[in-house]
């Protein structure tokens, strides 16, 4: 008795989290009736006109809106197959680096940028890669003329994905390194032992070891397929890359809230919903078969 | 018992939210403004007896530093002289940098939170009328207005009020604009050209040799390869301006595009008489085959639609020409010549047509409304601020708190403000009349302290426009006035304008669902087109889209709208 006592308490404490659940993420579900309404703010939802699928219809009638979706989702792919693959490269070679003083320096040097926001960030890369920036200053030497390289449609998704990579290839390195150290040291020995070199021991120790984390990262970044990075793509994108470098999110808000097409940027605000629910509930599966993560 | 907790707080949440929608909705119902008129009489400039407070939206420009020590935008000169002459409080709802106004107003619409005065363009005019957000100001303004603000709407020969007016009710209160302010000159550097030994270029052949030599013969003579020919829009600004926002394009390409007689973004009557959209005219197609070929010869700014702003190339010096209205030496003119005396801007009425004539195009002279809530008390208080404001301008000193503090500010200039000046600048000079002679001209609120301060800014020769012949230091506020008005303003005073106008400068029903993806694909496909990533019979693919994604629908209801 007495310990059941205790656990009321304990489940008193979720309280905070769950008013919070409620206030921002059920409440405002009840928006989505704006997407089948022809939505006047000065009536709200209450008294705007019901125009059932009407929205949806014009939503595919626009170029936009497959473009924006297949942006969104060739992004956010790249971005996860570089944030999977970088970092382990990396994490593997840090691992074979003996001397432990630069190890430790490279690796707050390479995990710094995450600490840094896409607002400064953006700046600087808009002014990295300018006109007359060093880059194209640098380009210049080898004879190439310069190139503006945020003004470019088919450049502007890799400029995208690497700076996300480079920013956060430094953090992610630091979750396999501590997957690396939880391999028994007693296999590396046994298999020098038997005559593996240290391509061997990569290939059947190190790998092997550290393959269970390396899927479930790249299970759970499947939930985040949707979302290629509003920050990062509002501080840097403009009107000339709008074609390639549109994503959901950033569409959603120029719709929404610099145009006041509330419906439509509702309608397609909610399909992303409904498409991230199925890729979360699929990720949460997947992580569930390999390597036996769940929750409930 | 734990699941009822969780149940009773999900349903407390829930009817509290509802319930909150309820009560606003009850309140903007049973106020009903017009009800409850004063019975005092009405007196546009009547003092309140007891002090009220209008919360308004204001735009505050963080890099604005006029206000003297001590002043805030909510306590300046002006606003003390609000609160003396009408005991209004002045107090805001909300403030917002230039760069994020419409969008806080935007969002004010969307929550239907809105302050009880504002600012708005028309866009933003049409929707809160729909949504029947804003108060009727009809008997506001019959009894309200003051005699000098009904006779400069008055003399936009009922354009104004015309794009005020729902159903018979007036709804705003409009500005009146110069109409200088959408004309946009050729901005030259004129040092630029006497340094290479050339003339200001007459026609879009001239336009581009001398562009060339901007670019390719260090004009600057700093021996480096980083001048502009040409400036382009930066990312806040338009390739040209269009029929909703006709006046005040910056460094956009309004010049090349009327020199083809191309008015893309303006509604035409074309040939036959059918209303056309000048977008998607073959005219629109060769001005902009003419800008594609100038930027791959790299005569623009390369970085057109990227540079946040383009008036920075200008102020260091690297721009040798851009097209702008008469007030650039408001812009970033001032900066350019206290950077460096001699760059000597000087402003053409160029380039011209095939037939020698100057044909740009023309704007409307009603752009911004002042709207009032709903269920505010005191509609009528908004009105007093505009006659309060138009009445004793003149009397403020822009230096200790510029007209960007002044809440609620509407431009009230007659039509023709800036020619009066300019000519009226010139007689002075030459001394064929004396500033005494032009000061019982209260409309124009500026004029009598243009020509009072003309001499001491201006230097002999009186008729060489040229920077040397200047002293913009003895007094830069004078400065930048006097130079837009006979530098800027000249070239309209002198040059016969054979100018055009769209046949509308407003919305139509369609437009508010279709207009802003009609509007996308043009912007897009222009600029890609002119940066050479598409090419050019792109231009027919756009005419096919716009066509069919609502253009024609558009342009069935512009016409309707001319026929009324």
């Amino acid at each position: 008795m007495r310990t059941k006592g205790f656990a009321k308490h304990y489940y008193l404490m979720l309280l905070p989290g769950f008013i919070w659940l409620i206030l921002f993420s059920i409440v405002p579900m009840f928006g989505i009736v704006i997407a089948f309404q022809n939505y006047n703010p000065g009536l709200g939802v209450f008294g705007s006109e019901f125009v059932g699928l009407e929205t949806f219809r014009y939503m595919f009638e626009l170029n936009d809106t497959m473009n924006v979706f297949f942006n969104t989702i060739y992004i956010a792919i790249m971005k996860i197959v570089g944030n999977l693959i970088v970092p382990l490269v990396f994490a593997l070679m840090l691992n074979e680096v003996r001397y432990m003083g630069l190890k430790r320096s490279i690796q707050t040097i390479v995990y710094l940028p995450h600490f840094l926001s896409w607002v400064i960030l953006g700046g600087v890369l808009l002014d990295i890669f300018a006109y007359g920036g060093p880059i194209n200053q640098l380009l210049a030497m080898f004879g190439i003329d310069p190139v503006l390289f945020f003004g470019r449609a088919d450049l502007f998704p890799f400029l995208v994905v690497g700076s996300d990579v480079w920013k956060e290839f430094g953090f992610n390195t630091i979750i396999y390194l501590a997957a690396l150290t939880g391999i028994n040291p007693a296999l590396y020995e046994a298999a020098s032992i038997d005559g593996a070199s240290r391509l061997r021991l990569l290939w059947h120790v190190t790998l092997p070891g550290i393959r269970t984390t390396a899927v479930l990262l790249a299970v759970l970044s499947l939930g985040n397929v949707l979302n290629a990075g509003f920050d990062q793509i509002f501080n840097l994108y403009n009107p000339l890359v709008y074609s390639s470098g549109d994503i959901i999110d950033t569409w959603v808000y120029r719709a929404g809230l610099l145009n006041l097409q509330y419906e439509l940027a509702t309608a397609v605000g909610l399909l992303k919903s409904v498409a991230g629910f199925m890729l979360i509930s699929l990720s949460y599966y997947l992580a569930y078969r390999f390597t036996n993560y769940r929750i409930f | 018992m734990l699941k009822k907790i969780f149940f009773l707080l999900l349903f407390i949440l829930l009817f509290t939210a509802c319930s909150n929608e309820d009560a606003s909705k009850d309140e903007t119902e049973d106020k009903d403004p017009s009800s409850d008129t004063p019975s005092e009489p009405a007196d546009p400039f009547g003092v309140y007896e007891e002090t009220i407070t209008i919360a308004i939206g204001q735009e505050v420009d963080p890099s604005d530093t006029s206000l003297q020590d001590g002043d805030t935008p909510l306590d300046n000169q002006y606003t003390r002289h609000v609160k003396e002459n009408l005991n209004i409080e002045v107090e805001h709802a909300f403030t917002a940098s230039p760069s994020n106004y419409d969008q806080k107003v935007s969002l004010a619409i969307a929550s239907n939170d809105l302050p009880d005065a504002m600012v708005v363009g028309p866009v933003e005019l049409r929707q809160l009328v729909e949504a029947d957000q804003i108060a009727d100001l009809t008997d506001v303004y019959e009894n309200y207005a003051s005699p000098a603000i009904k006779e400069i709407i008055d003399s936009s020969g009922g354009v104004a009020l015309e794009n005020v007016t729902f159903d018979g009710k007036i709804m705003a209160i409009p500005n009146s604009q110069a109409s200088a302010d959408g004309v946009h000159n050729l901005w030259i550097r004129q040092d630029w050209l006497d340094e290479l030994g050339l003339e200001p270029p007459k026609t879009l052949d001239d336009l581009k040799k001398v562009a060339k030599a901007f670019v390719e013969e260090d004009p600057d003579g700093n021996g480096q390869d980083d001048t502009i020919g040409l400036a382009g829009p930066d990312t806040s600004n338009k390739l040209y301006a269009n029929f909703l926002e006709s006046t005040n394009n910056l460094y956009g390409f309004d010049g090349i595009f009327s020199a083809l007689h191309a008015y893309p973004g303006y509604w035409l009557e074309g040939e036959d008489g059918e209303l056309v959209y000048g977008s998607t005219l073959p005219e629109t197609k060769e001005a902009l085959s003419f800008l594609r070929d100038m930027y791959s010869e790299g005569l623009i700014d390369p970085e057109i639609g990227v540079r946040e702003d383009s008036g920075e190339s200008v102020i260091s010096g690297n721009t040798g020409m851009f097209f702008g209205p008469f007030w650039m030496p408001y812009g970033p003119l001032t900066d350019a010549v206290t950077n460096n005396p001699d760059a000597n801007w000087q402003s053409y009425a160029l380039p011209l047509d095939a037939n020698g004539e100057y044909t740009p195009h023309l704007s409307t002279t009603t752009t911004q409304f002042v709207v009032v809530r709903k269920d505010y008390e005191h509609p009528e208080a908004a009105m007093k601020i505009l006659n309060n404001l138009l009445a004793n301008e003149s009397e403020f000193d822009p230096s200790i708190g510029g007209p960007g503090f002044y809440p609620l500010r509407l431009v009230y200039a007659p039509a023709d403000e800036m020619e009066v000046t300019t000519v009226a600048l010139r007689e002075v000079l030459a001394g064929t009349k004396e500033p005494e002679d032009f000061y019982d001209m209260p409309a124009y609120k500026l004029l009598k302290s243009d020509v009072d301060h003309i001499h001491e800014i201006k230097l002999e020769p009186y008729d060489n426009m040229d920077i040397e012949y200047w002293d913009p230091q003895a007094n830069l506020g004078q400065w930048t006035r006097a130079y837009s008005a006979l530098v800027g303003t000249a070239p309209l005073v002198d040059t016969e304008i054979n100018g055009v106008k769209s046949v509308i400068y407003s919305q139509t029903k369609t437009m508010e669902d279709r207009w802003v993806n009609l509007k996308k694909i043009e912007d897009e496909t222009f600029l890609k087109i002119i940066m050479g990533t598409e090419s050019l019979d792109a231009f027919d693919q756009f005419v096919e889209d716009w066509n069919n994604q609502g253009g024609e629908q558009i342009t069935e209801e512009v016409a309707d709208v001319v026929a009324k």
